[in-house]
């Protein structure tokens, strides 16, 4: 009987947890701004990669749900910063890709850099990331949980393993998508042609 | 003592259905830095996710059926083999049998809502690696897995019929593939060779060639299965069955 007690007691204290989580959920969807992404959420296509629902942290500080990147077409990748070889090509090849456009022009799409690394890559770990590497305002740099990091890295069909000594290896793929989000043109490999995904850029933001 | 009956009792009734696996390891197919692989102990489903329990899921979650489902968590093929978007049977035998043409991301959110997880790819392999109870030879294990290659198939059998493992798990092998959470955490296809700091054993798809025990066919195909996965991909032969952490390890 004892044991039963204590048994709802924990029950009733993890349930009380659980409703915490959903109050937080609900207090912030009736803010207005959260309001139109979710109606936005409906007008997207099924395949567009901001049906995912979980909220990323930016280098800014602020917090952001992947819908809200709705409206711009995105360059994607995934990266994180402890990483000395294949991570700096990987931005090296973004950067190339944005000296094709004009200075007015890099302004009507986003670089989107998602770290792999949820425990070392903080926003502030980011954000002097992103000012080292000089990236401009036009570049956005998350932070996730690993259980997130694991679901967009499923949607994207990048791979990657943490290591013992908390490296990752990892492909390398970089991914254009529309405005709606949905995934138009996707690139395998390190110091590539800029010009597919120029393209591919080009052609969205012309349409 | 009280305490300790305490845990025992709450975790026995939080984890119904599931059996405890003890720490332990097992031996990586792919060489690594490691000849044995530690694995820490953790709560595993002693059988598949049947139909009928994925149906329940599906009912308190109509965004994950048919008719529902974004086309970002799941192909054409999700649930296809049911009669409706809300009945899972087709005959008597299949609520009770493991579901199959389920995503990774359908798995993962079942789990989630049954306070579970989806197992990791060591986890699932070290407890497969337990023999039938009552067998001491591995050639058990490897007879029912390759019998099981050359049947054709199985998934309309309960989910728990060919075997129970010393862990006490029924049908890791016999009858249908599961996912695993990190089934994307390494490639062996061409994919691989762009893969930065790699254990030399996922170079150039070299991995069969680095394999621990290359006449190891059954565990090579169930790799080279996984590896062809995306997360929204539905197979006719692959379901799944969840996990735990066990709280406060110390």
């Amino acid at each position: 009987m004892k044991y039963l007690i204590v048994l709802t007691i924990t029950a009733l204290l993890l349930a009380g947890c659980n409703h915490k989580k959903e109050d937080v959920k609900s207090c912030c969807s009736k803010e207005a701004n959260q309001k139109s992404t979710s109606d936005l959420k409906e007008s997207l296509p099924g395949t567009s990669v901001y049906q995912l629902e979980y909220i990323w942290e930016v280098h800014d500080g602020k917090k952001l749900l992947m819908r809200q990147l709705a409206g711009k077409p995105v360059v994607l990748t995934m990266i994180f910063t402890h990483c000395e070889y294949a991570c700096p090509m990987m931005v090296n090849d973004l950067k190339k890709i944005e000296a094709n456009f004009s200075e007015e022009d890099r302004k009507l799409f986003t670089f989107v850099l998602v770290s792999f690394d949820h425990l070392r890559d903080t926003p502030e770990r980011l954000k002097e990331y992103a000012s080292s590497q000089g990236l401009g305002e036009n570049w956005i740099l998350l932070h996730g949980d690993a259980d997130q990091v694991k679901e967009l890295s499923v949607v994207l069909n990048i791979s990657y393993e943490m290591q013992e000594n908390g490296s990752f290896s990892h492909s390398n793929r970089k991914l254009v998508l529309d405005s709606q989000g949905t995934i138009v043109y996707s690139q395998e490999g390190l110091q590539t042609k800029s010009e597919p995904v120029v393209v591919a850029l080009k052609r969205l933001l012309k349409g | 003592m009280l305490l300790l009956s305490f845990v025992t009792i709450s975790l026995s009734s939080q984890n119904r259905g599931m059996v405890l696996i003890p720490s332990g390891s097992y031996k990586p197919f792919i060489k690594g830095q490691a000849d044995q692989l530690k694995v820490e102990h953790f709560w595993m489903d002693e059988k598949a996710v049947t139909n009928a329990e994925f149906l329940d899921f599906v009912k308190a979650n109509p965004k994950w059926s048919r008719a529902q489902v974004k086309r970002l968590f799941a192909d054409q093929d999700y649930l296809s083999h049911w009669r409706t978007d809300f009945v899972d049977q087709n005959n008597s035998q299949q609520g009770n049998a493991p579901v199959v043409n389920v995503s990774w991301f359908a798995a993962n959110a079942y789990c989630t809502w049954q306070g579970k997880r989806l197992p990791t790819l060591s986890e699932w392999e070290y407890a497969a690696s337990a023999l039938p109870q009552g067998s001491k030879d591995s050639s058990s294990l490897q007879e029912i897995i390759a019998n099981w290659y050359s049947r054709r198939s199985q998934v309309e059998n309960d989910a728990a019929a060919f075997y129970k493992s010393e862990f006490g798990l029924w049908d890791m092998y016999g009858k249908v593939w599961e996912w695993v959470y990190d089934f994307n955490s390494v490639q062996y296809n061409e994919d691989s060779r762009n893969m930065e700091e790699s254990p030399e054993g996922l170079f150039c798809g070299s991995a069969s060639l680095n394999a621990n025990d290359a006449s190891d066919y059954a565990t090579f195909i169930r790799y080279a299965f996984r590896g062809s996965l995306k997360g929204d991909f539905t197979v006719r032969k692959l379901g799944f069955r969840c996990a735990k952490t066990i709280e406060n390890q110390q």
